[in-house]
């Protein structure tokens, strides 16, 4: 805490600003689409990192299970796209090729409705919010907190990981859904390489960003933080405790669940890998290097970490250690940057703030106050 | 003791026969209390005696195995915290428990509690009005100075200042307060013991207190409790006379060395 600034209001909306404006602007000097498709897969993690940081950062709520609202949504798009793909072996009308080869002789129920886009997209939020809302509501009805919390959260993403990989017949198993058609929408159509594609992510990134910003300025935001300090406390001035908590964790996994389908688009399939662990486990890596009590140091924590594990994989001399490097440089953050990359910018002091503090004092002295303490 | 009838007794806060077993041992055995309107009632007692678990009863940390709870004519017995809370209930705990993370404004903001759901706070920004009230408050508690300052970096006797303000601010009609001079050096003990007299009239307080010098200097009337129940009622020079509560503060130097 000490040495920090906390900087105004207004500093942070400008830094959320340029960042926008930066993100926007990349693709005009990008002329490599494969490089275009790297840096949206970025972004989408960046909008996942900073969905965790809403309920981590905020509500001190730590979501292992962050991948079940990622993969879910994921999913809920990939459905939507497989049912516009049109099959090679039964032809226009025919069932998803994965379950023609499971012997499965009509749609199954729950797929139907996939065949609208509104309601695929409203699923892929809808979902794992609703998911978010069972377990919350269970969970911090009880007064589960903490390190227990999160063992729960794990043991969900294990559970849902399980049945998607062993109901092959409905989810395509472990192969995941593959060979999906392009998202048309509005006239647009977002295939991984894209610019569409990319600037949906971008401008769903920057509008989040400012979104969950209102959230987090606003009294709601406020006690979510207070409930991060000391929960208990917050309950005696009157707050339903468990009822922010769940707030927090559902609106975490209603972002997580937007980029799950973002990210759909830009790997133009669906896996049981993007609804595992690992991911779930790299997710708070990212939020905890960027800064898990900002949103936008998340979303940058999740831009950097891979893409320097991105470039760092590509490079050959790096080909068997990178991963050592990556472990070795998170290492280091958590232990001399406890509050994240994001903690540099808060230490550059900003004139305006040093000038408002000086008036404060010279203000304060005029009063001639009591000093307590 | 039997139950006697709720309600007729015109007390804001009535406990009636409460009983708090935790584990086979009873904290608390048949309490019967009732404290007034505009009162500021100490608590007083020997180590073990029951006090905060009397506290933690009213304000719904506790749930008692037997006995009603009633404020201002309303049962509140089985509500959960949040709830009492609501009904107008203040507590300050014996560890101070500030929101370390938060400026001294915002700790301030989230005891401001006028509307509690989750939805309508997410359109409620700043502190919508109340921030001359807030700077009001600090001025009272001497932290005008530190509005900016966050509460994790106040000193020891700073942060039970704040607490007292985020009591007020909350705007609780009672107040239960844990031992809330500990710590505090002798010029802070009268100050507060100045600030407790402003507030009596207005508010209802319960203050579990060691200290005789600040009990004598705030308090009308004295409960003393003893092995979970109420030993004696009555003012400063009644109880120091009194031959039962001089029993069983026998081996502690009397009350005025507990």
């Amino acid at each position: 805490m000490e040495g920090q600034h906390k900087h105004p209001i207004w500093a942070k909306l400008v830094g959320y600003a340029a960042f926008c404006v930066v993100i926007l602007i990349l693709p005009l000097f990008i002329t490599d689409d494969y490089l275009l498709n790297k840096l949206a897969r970025y972004l989408v993690f960046g909008l996942v990192a900073m969905a965790l940081s809403i309920s981590w950062g905020y509500a001190g709520i730590l979501n292992l299970g962050q991948a079940v609202s990622f993969g879910l949504g994921s999913y809920c798009m990939a459905m939507a796209l497989k049912l516009r793909t049109i099959p090679i072996q039964t032809g226009a009308e025919g069932l998803p090729d994965f379950m023609v080869w499971n012997n499965v002789k009509s749609l199954p129920w729950f797929w139907e409705p996939f065949h609208s886009y509104g309601f695929a997209i409203a699923a892929g939020v809808l979902v794992p919010t609703i998911l978010a809302l069972l377990i919350g509501t269970f969970v911090f009805r009880a007064r589960v907190t903490g390190v227990y919390v999160s063992i729960i959260t794990l043991a969900l993403l294990v559970v849902i990981n399980l049945v998607v990989i062993d109901r092959q017949r409905l989810t395509g198993g472990f192969n995941g859904l593959t060979d999906l058609a392009p998202l048309e929408l509005f006239g647009l159509t977002f295939d991984p390489y894209a610019h569409a594609t990319y600037y949906l992510i971008a401008v769903s990134l920057g509008a989040a960003l400012f979104l969950g910003l209102a959230v987090v300025h606003s009294k709601t935001g406020l006690i979510m933080q207070a409930i991060r300090d000391d929960e208990n406390r917050v309950r005696y001035f009157g707050y339903d405790v468990a009822a922010y908590q769940t707030f927090a964790l559902c609106l975490s996994a209603a972002v997580a669940g937007f980029a799950g389908m973002l990210y759909t688009l830009v790997m133009a399939f669906a896996s049981p890998t993007f609804l595992a662990v690992p991911v779930s486990l790299s997710i708070v890596i990212w939020s905890a290097v960027g800064g898990r009590a900002s949103l936008l140091g998340s979303a940058m924590g999740a831009i950097i970490v891979t893409g320097v594990q991105g470039s760092l994989s590509d490079t050959p001399a790096f080909l068997e250690t990178w991963t050592l490097i990556m472990g070795a440089l998170f290492i280091i953050v958590v232990l001399f940057l406890p509050r994240g990359l994001i903690s540099l910018v808060d230490r550059i002091p900003l004139g305006g703030s040093a000038r408002r503090r000086a008036a404060a004092a010279t203000g304060a002295a005029s009063r001639s106050g009591i000093n307590a303490g | 003791m039997p139950a006697r009838a709720v309600a007729t007794t015109g007390a804001i806060l009535e406990l009636r026969d409460i009983t708090v077993e935790f584990a086979g041992f009873v904290a608390i055995a048949g309490l019967t209390l009732d404290v007034h309107e505009g009162e500021l009632r100490c608590l007083i007692g020997p180590n073990g005696a029951g006090k905060t678990t009397a506290l933690d009863v009213i304000c719904g940390k506790v749930k008692p195995a037997s006995g009603k709870v009633v404020l201002g004519g309303r049962e509140i017995t089985r509500l959960e915290e949040h709830q009492i809370a609501r009904h107008g209930v203040g507590r300050k705990f014996q560890v101070p428990s500030v929101f370390r993370d938060l400026t001294v404004r915002q700790n301030m903001e989230v005891a401001l509690c006028r509307a509690p759901g989750v939805l309508g706070n997410l359109f409620r920004f700043g502190n919508s009005g109340a921030s001359e009230q807030l700077e009001k408050l600090a001025e009272l508690v001497g932290l005008e100075e530190a509005m900016d300052v966050a509460a994790g970096a106040l000193s020891h006797g700073q942060t039970q200042w704040l607490e007292i303000a985020l009591l007020l601010a909350q705007d609780a009609r009672l107040i239960l307060m844990d031992e809330p001079t500990a710590g505090m050096t002798a010029h802070e003990t009268a100050k507060t013991a100045e600030l407790f007299n402003r507030l009596k009239g207005r508010h209802t307080l319960i203050v579990v207190e060691h200290d005789m010098g600040f009990i004598k200097e705030i308090s009308d009337i004295i409960s003393v409790m003893h092995q979970g129940r109420l030993l004696a009622e009555g003012t400063v020079r009644e109880i120091e006379t009194n031959a039962e509560v001089r029993a069983a503060y026998l081996g502690s130097g009397g009350i005025s060395g507990a």
